[in-house]
């Protein structure tokens, strides 16, 4: 296990590097220098020189590369090229937003997919399991962005309950929160029907029936903590998919949170920025990954057996 | 050396029996389960119907003198709702024929979702079958590298791409087959680890036939059914992917029709006319669902063990 533990967090460790590398490069190569950009036009050549030079972009790219990284670390990487805000004033206020979000789609998901899947595997064929499967497959057809306009064209223009879009009042993160959740809710509720389904074939289920333990208990407390161990497997990639689609969602309702803020800015060409929240980010994927392996290992004795023999 | 070759052709055939890749079934016959099967079915109904709109739409988009189609304005008659003024679907805010649009835009959808699934499937396959028969030090080398890329949030990836070259199709594409091919490796390596060790395979090395010929003639035909099921997901997969970087204003740029900047551009007119948003968010959805259903049936013939993804 502990040998297990080394080995993925230099993998983790190389990983991060090599990405922190591509997403620098990524970012220089990219068409129109910072320089140019920033300079104004009208004052010729002179004033673009002069900004490379203030910048360091007159430097070789691995200079640049090490110099970058060196802010980085000693926690200021530099302000922001279109608003000149310090980029680490945006990335407490954004990280704060998408961490609210991301819990409230976790929670909303949780919340949800499991009583659901649970009754629909209890009452198994019923009309309860028919619609909450229905529900599975909608959400996994409809892209969130999709799901997005139905929920504001419902909730927000007809019937005006919730705002379009925003972070200024509580009930802003509701409409994110359910499009971000959406799919993560349709897979959640499959595989906790199957593995619930599955479990309640055993036959521990059939002696604690004829124990006369009531049903509530047994489905509650005997069969969910057995059916858990693929939920848990699946959180982990849950947790970096839903990473990924903040960027989506958060653009859509304009939820001001670090996936908004890196749409913004690759799309201003703002690369200080991008390339900060890209490698944060980058950096967040990279840990859950580690954290997912980890877990898995130590939540099922077999694979923890296996790699401890590995 | 000639008589080496002939001795390995004449091994090779009399040993077809023994294969499991079972031979001598009509196509009809092999497809008997998916007519059972009412669901498959209209999945594979539903696919194919959108794999010839999109034929079509990519016929409009590469020949020059049939892009007015989609293209051509008409401020006269804008955000029409369907079935006005001669437009099925109706038009959207510059007046341009939405039908024509939707099948210019599942051609595009289509097209991405078949070059990354050809990119990651190809690449994919080589490198886990590579991984999984070679072993040793090559197999920990492919499968660290998958482990690395295996389940990267492609639309992280895909801003990271675009922000490196330009907003366009050819990023899309090329971020989603970076993440998407370590998919196809995981399961291919994991089939031909257990492949490998079954009895076919092990006659067929103590043949003296060569490791690259195993590889090709023995192991990946077993597979073909694992990776259409897989195929059909990572379509799907793709198809959502473009449509949501295409929606951030990151993947194809106007005036290439695609579904996702076609919402995008049509949630202005949600108050107006919700048509222009909602026909090409069903017309996704539609091609999406059709593909899972496809997809879980073909799993449930070919392969009733796999696990989706």
């Amino acid at each position: 296990m502990a040998r297990f533990i080394v080995r993925r967090t230099l993998y983790a460790l190389v990983l991060l590097f090599i990405a922190s590398v591509a997403i620098f490069y990524g970012m220089r190569v990219a068409p129109g220098d910072v320089a140019d950009v920033m300079s104004n036009p009208l004052n010729s050549v002179y004033s673009a020189q002069n900004l490379r030079q203030k910048l360091g972009l007159d430097k070789p790219l691995p200079v640049q590369y090490v110099t970058y990284m060196g802010h980085l670390l000693s926690g200021n990487p530099g302000s922001s090229l279109v608003t000149g805000k310090p980029i680490m004033a945006t990335l407490t206020s954004a990280g704060g937003y998408t961490l609210k979000l991301a819990l409230a789609a976790t929670l909303l998901t949780y919340a949800t997919a499991i009583p659901l899947g649970l009754l629909a595997a209890w009452k198994r064929n019923s009309v309860l399991d028919q619609g909450v499967m229905v529900l599975a497959v909608l959400g996994m057809g409809l892209p969130n962005f999709f799901l997005a306009i139905l929920l504001i064209q419902l909730f927000a223009v007809k019937l005006r309950w919730l705002p379009i879009a925003g972070y200024e009042t509580p009930q802003t993160i509701i409409l994110p929160a359910v499009c971000l959740a959406a799919e993560a809710i349709a897979i959640n509720l499959r595989v906790v029907r199957s593995s619930v389904l599955e479990e309640l074939n055993r036959d521990y289920v059939r002696t604690l029936e004829a124990k006369g333990l009531p049903e509530g208990r047994i489905l509650w407390l005997h069969v969910l903590r057995n059916a858990s161990p693929p939920i848990i497997a699946l959180a982990g990639v849950m947790l970096r998919t839903l990473l990924g689609y903040t960027l989506i969602v958060e653009t859509i309702f304009r939820w001001p949170g670090l996936g908004y803020q890196l749409v913004n800015a690759v799309l201003q060409r703002d690369y200080p920025v991008a390339q900060t929240l890209a490698l944060l980010l980058t950096l967040a994927v990279i840990v859950f990954n580690l954290l997912a392996d980890l877990g898995q290992q130590w939540a099922d004795p077999r694979v923890r057996h296996q790699a401890g023999a590995a | 050396m000639m008589a080496q070759e002939s001795v390995g052709l004449a091994v090779d055939e009399e040993f077809q029996p023994a294969l499991p890749v079972r031979r001598g079934r009509t196509l009809g016959e092999r497809l008997a389960p998916l007519r059972a099967n009412k669901l498959a079915l209209l999945g594979g109904v539903v696919s194919f119907l959108f794999v010839v709109v999109a034929g079509v739409g990519f016929v409009i988009l590469a020949v020059p003198s049939l892009q007015h189609l989609y293209l051509d304005q008409n401020v006269e008659v804008t955000l029409t709702p369907p079935f006005h003024g001669g437009h099925i679907l109706g038009t959207d805010n510059l007046g341009r024929d939405m039908a024509w649009r939707i099948v210019a835009g599942t051609g595009i959808s289509l097209f991405a979702g078949l070059v990354v699934t050809t990119l990651s499937m190809t690449v994919g396959m080589a490198l886990g079958a590579v991984a999984g028969y070679a072993g040793g030090v090559t197999d920990r080398l492919i499968s660290g590298l998958i482990d690395l890329t295996w389940g990267f949030p492609v639309i992280l990836v895909a801003v990271i791409f675009v922000g490196a070259l330009q907003p366009g199709l050819t990023a899309v594409i090329a971020a989603i087959s970076v993440v998407n091919w370590a998919g196809f490796a995981r399961i291919v390596r994991a089939q031909v680890v257990s492949l490998k060790e079954r009895a076919f395979v092990e006659a067929a090395r103590a043949l003296g036939i060569p490791a690259w010929k195993i590889v090709l003639r023995h192991l990946i035909p077993n597979m073909v059914g694992t990776s259409l099921v897989m195929a059909s997901y990572y379509v799907a997969v793709t198809v959502i992917a473009e449509a949501g970087l295409a929606f951030i204003g990151l993947g194809a740029q106007p005036p290439t029709p695609s579904l996702g900047q076609m919402i995008s551009s049509g949630r202005n007119y949600l108050y107006i006319d919700p048509w222009v948003a909602i026909i090409p968010g069903i017309t996704i959805a539609l091609i999406v669902l059709g593909l899972n259903t496809l997809g879980d049936g073909l799993r449930d013939i070919f392969d009733p063990h796999l696990r989706q993804w």
